[in-house]
């Protein structure tokens, strides 16, 4: 038997079965189907969506991640969604307010911990004055002049305000839906009512008859109008009820029932909303992101020994991280009804998803497990990135009036984003070549002058894409405000991007530089292509501002310094015998197996 | 025996070691330009660093501009003819090279386009309230000074003066009348103040501008500021003085004289290009998706009336789908006064399709390029079979080998 076939095979079939797992729904939770719960239908953020994913999104904006631990159990999102809504008393004592800057702790009187960032609405409560009149205050501050201070303030008002209006969208704090319904005929309940509207987050109501989706205050007002009773607002009422009660039975019987309501109002939409709840579940993208780093520790193995078989291992790993990453991309096209790239945090996963096929190519063509090894890092690091910018919220969010074109966001869009991918994925073969030079010493002229091909390959392949996706993006703005150019900071990044690649194919071609300066120059090419990318969205002008962001600010000039530290590695020349190499690989290198 | 002058001339103008120089230099001046926006503005910088030959700078505490770094026109120059001349010295005139050839063409087309634009690109706007018909457009950067006669209803008889006219100072006879405009002061921007009491006024003895003092401020280019014009003038014809009046941008109230039976208001405001055709909007649409306030669509339905053609019709300007008419493209640009005024942005590019001809022509000669290179890749595989990892990348390999091959004769060539 050949295991070095079977053990790789197994490996990554095994990865792709465990990032599949979670398609199964999980069992019920102490008898309530909290399964059936999160696949009910609401309209929030202009589109309609699963609970799920306003229970996710919710709690990874307020807290940062999307589980906590409270009574020493873990509460998942639409646990803690129904305890915000029908258990308020309890959801306040919860844990889910991270706070990390000590100025607005200590505005509260709280001393910043080393042990604890995360504090509950009553831990908050006795401040809510203070922080309504800061944070009020901030925000007329332009949001890119805001001090540490007033960005930490606004922001953390905008979070208790979203906790807020979830709290007051089924019900009225305290006053649970059944009451409201039966106070319906009072003549304070208008006023209620009016409340309720203006907090309402999402509408939950589906449409009967003309109507459309409507909020829960939506249907108390028709109703006090003298209209008959929207039938979901009573069993979203004995839904509220039966989970304050713990009544796990008449809790699945009213799902039941929604569930019905919702087939009869917009049974066509339903198909997709529960294929969201499947995504939710599943989270290919972090999926893909934990292979993707086993693939690494595999291959940094094989550097000890078992080359070949752990090799191999590391390459299933990879093409399973591969295909799962694939099918999250495929899901989201088909979820949305969008292209790929929609915003900020789908191009971090189109981006990783194109470096990590390119690096598959290079691997099959070249077989020196750098292909691997690039492949990886990149796609865990780009995966990374999106993890972090999907913290801003619904990733899925409708686009704006003048970026609704499904044509320029498939041509446009995708082919720039698939330049970024090439000139990211030379700057880690670059970054490879440059670690093997100088800290493995295992650099033999053959491999070097593979890599310094590959580079050259990737750049030209960058140039052509990086310059039809900017010229593209040119036409879009012809057709859509008038000007082929006019010089806006996206523009100009993706300009810089097209002009790095043009110099450095012409110096190569000049033999001006060798393999030495196309590697240090390949590695520059990642501070422009993440300059591009992200500092136009800091600069805060322009048509483009797709992707907004606040604090990646150091982020950014982190990666930027690492990546001159790598530059200046390139640069070093190699120490010991075989430093003639550099010299001599000016022109392209010969294809060997 | 050493090479000639112009042999000499000739290989500068298209080395290669310039076209690096130069596509560094405009990554700077991009970068800058870049950098430049967040307090300039777009405009301001773009003029700055982009449309001038030379960028300049200013030395603290004096009135004088030194040239520090070369501008974009500059730079734009020197590529364009780096790469026409290496493109006619280096490239042999072959089918082999001929996807190069068209692929530098379309480059260099490119670069005359942008010129194109930057010297004969107008852009003006078109602010419509709903059931308004105009027929004119405004130049949002630009001012004129403008007399107009009243006098007939229903029609209106103008007499502009430029924003260069008033810049220079001096009278201006106003053809067909024995009108004299006397423009004492222009200020591009200006602050209006009321006069204190005692305080001495700037000659203004008409009109509301009596009571006013124009204060003259930095001009602004920033995105979204606009320039506060200000005008002194005398006006006169013959032996009848009108007096001095101040106009400005700022003004609300009408201000006018009457000369020889005729009313002629006095105003200073946007620059204005009449048609030949006059736009009515019918109704302007702002659609959002529902429970949001992110906007869906913005559209403006509006009729075109064209009496020279003639010409009757209703079109609907959304995003991404403006209207082209006479020479103009109308776009969607922005809205305001509780969605009831449309606001279009206007502009006439003679050379608008020139980047589309260019893209057209750099994309057939890769593509080109690329069959051909893949052509002979092809060949060569066939007459010496590479080992190439498994038979799947086959494919694959012919590509690279094809872009190596590429390289190899950009190298040697």
């Amino acid at each position: 038997m050949n295991w070095n076939k079977i053990i790789p095979w197994t490996v990554g079939l095994a990865a792709i079965a465990a990032a599949l797992a979670g398609v199964v729904p999980p069992a019920p939770s102490r008898g309530f189907d909290l399964a059936a719960f999160s696949r009910l239908p609401v309209l929030e953020g202009g589109r309609l969506k699963p609970l799920d994913s306003v229970a996710r999104n919710a709690l990874l904006v307020i807290r940062g991640n999307q589980s906590f631990s409270f009574e020493g159990r873990t509460v998942k999102p639409n646990e803690w969604l129904l305890d915000v809504m029908f258990r308020p008393a309890r959801a306040d004592k919860q844990p889910v307010f991270v706070i990390n800057d000590p100025e607005v702790l200590g505005m509260m009187g709280y001393e910043q911990k080393a042990t604890n960032r995360y504090y509950t609405f009553e831990d908050l409560k006795p401040h809510l004055q203070v922080i309504q009149e800061q944070g009020s205050t901030a925000q007329r501050v332009d949001s890119k002049q805001r001090t540490r201070f007033q960005a930490a303030i606004s922001n953390l008002l905008d979070r208790v305000f979203l906790y807020y209006r979830l709290k007051n969208t089924l019900q009225l704090d305290a006053a649970s839906l059944g009451s409201l319904l039966k106070g319906a005929g009072s003549p304070q309940a208008g006023a209620v009512f009016d409340e309720m509207a203006s907090l309402a987050y999402f509408r939950p109501l589906p449409p009967v008859g003309t109507a459309r989706w409507r909020s829960v205050a939506e249907g108390l007002k028709a109703l006090m109008a003298g209209d008959a009773p929207a039938p979901a607002l009573d069993a979203y009422a004995r839904l509220g009820a039966a989970w304050a009660a713990g009544t796990p039975e008449a809790f699945n019987t009213s799902l039941v029932q929604l569930r019905s309501l919702s087939l009869a109002g917009a049974a066509a939409e339903l198909g997709s909303v529960d294929a969201e709840t499947v995504f939710n579940r599943v989270q290919p993208f972090y999926a893909g992101m934990v292979i993707y780093v086993l693939a690494l520790l595999v291959l940094f193995t094989s550097w000890l020994g078992r080359r070949e078989l752990l090799q191999a291992t590391a390459l299933a790993l990879l093409t399973s991280g591969a295909i799962v990453h694939t099918a999250g991309l495929l899901s989201r096209i088909v979820l949305q009804g969008r292209p790929p790239v929609t915003n900020l945090y789908s191009s971090a996963v189109f981006v990783g998803w194109g470096t990590v096929v390119m690096g598959l190519l290079l691997e099959r063509i070249y077989r020196r497990g750098v292909g691997t090894a690039v492949a990886a890092a990149s796609g865990f690091a780009s995966l990374i990135v999106a993890h972090h910018l999907a913290a801003d919220g619904d990733t899925m969010e409708m686009m704006r009036a003048v970026l609704d074109s499904n044509f320029w966001l498939a041509t446009h869009v995708v082919i720039i984003t698939i330049g970024y991918s090439g000139t990211f994925l030379a700057g880690a073969i670059a970054i490879a070549w440059a670690l093997r030079q100088h800290l493995a010493r295992t650099l033999e002229p053959g491999t070097s002058r593979a890599l310094s091909s590959m580079v050259y390959g990737v750049i030209c392949f960058s140039l052509l894409f990086s310059f039809t996706g900017t010229v593209l993006g040119g036409i879009w703005a012809d057709q859509s405000w008038g000007r082929f150019w006019g010089w806006d900071p996206k523009e100009n990044g993706a300009l810089l991007i097209v002009l790095w690649c043009a110099v450095i194919l012409h110096a190569r071609w000049g033999g001006y530089v060798r393999e030495r300066g196309i590697m240090a120059m390949a590695v520059g090419g990642n501070i422009i292509t993440s300059l591009s990318w992200f500092g136009v969205n800091m600069l805060g002008v322009g048509l483009h501002s797709y992707g907004f962001m606040d604090n990646a600010f150091w982020a950014l000039a982190g990666f930027c310094a690492s990546q001159l530290v790598f530059v200046a590695l390139c640069l070093v020349p190699r120490r010991g015998p075989a430093q003639r190499t550099s010299s001599t690989a000016g022109e392209a290198a010969p294809i060997s197996a | 025996m050493s090479k000639s002058r112009t042999a000499r001339i000739w290989e500068a103008l298209s080395s290669l070691k310039v076209t690096i120089g130069t596509l560094l230099v405009l990554m700077a001046l991009v970068v800058a330009c870049t950098l430049a926006q967040v307090n300039m503005g777009t405009l301001g910088a773009v003029n700055a660093y982009v449309r001038s030959w030379f960028v300049w700078w200013q030395v603290p505490g004096t009135a004088f501009s030194v040239a520090v770094f070369p501008g974009g026109v500059l730079a734009g120059a020197v590529l364009l003819v780096n790469l026409s001349v290496a493109t006619l010295r280096r490239l042999e005139l072959s089918w082999r090279k001929s996807g190069l050839w068209l692929t530098h063409a379309g480059l260099i087309l490119l670069v005359v386009g942008e010129f194109v634009t930057a010297l004969a690109q107008v852009e003006s706007r078109l602010s419509i309230e709903q059931g308004q018909t105009l027929n004119f457009v405004e130049r949002p950067r630009e001012y004129e000074l403008a007399l107009v006669d009243t006098s007939e209803p229903g029609f209106e008889g103008v007499y502009a003066i430029p924003e260069s006219r008033l810049q220079a100072g001096g009278t201006v006879g106003l053809p067909g009348t024995d009108l004299v405009v006397d423009v004492k002061r222009f200020m591009l921007n200006a602050e209006l103040r009321r006069r204190a009491e005692g305080e001495a006024g700037q000659g203004v003895d008409r009109g509301v501008g009596a009571g006013v003092v124009a204060e003259p401020q930095a001009p602004v280019t920033r995105d979204d500021a606009e320039n506060q014009p200000a005008a002194i003038v005398e006006i006169s014809a013959g032996r009848s003085r009108y007096g001095t009046w101040l106009a400005s941008t700022q003004l609300g109230a009408p201000q006018s004289i009457v000369h020889g039976g005729k009313n002629y208001q006095l105003l200073l405001r946007n620059r204005r290009e009449y048609l030949p055709y006059a736009v009515t909007l019918k109704k302007f649409s702002h659609d959002v998706y529902p429970g949001t306030n992110i906007p869906k669509n913005f559209s403006s339905l509006v009729h075109l009336s064209n009496p020279t053609v003639p010409e009757e019709r209703d079109i609907l300007i959304f995003m991404n789908q403006p209207l082209r008419y006479g020479g103009k493209a109308f776009y969607q640009a922005s809205f305001g006064r509780g969605d009831t005024l449309s606001i279009l942005q206007v502009v006439d590019n003679p050379g608008w399709l020139i980047p589309y001809l260019s893209c057209a022509l750099v994309t057939l000669g890769l593509l080109v390029h690329f069959v051909l290179s893949l052509r002979r890749g092809v060949k060569r595989a066939a007459a010496a079979p590479v080992v190439v990892a498994g038979a799947g990348a086959g494919a694959v390999a012919q590509v690279v080998s094809a872009v190596q091959e590429h390289a190899q004769a950009q190298a040697e060539g």
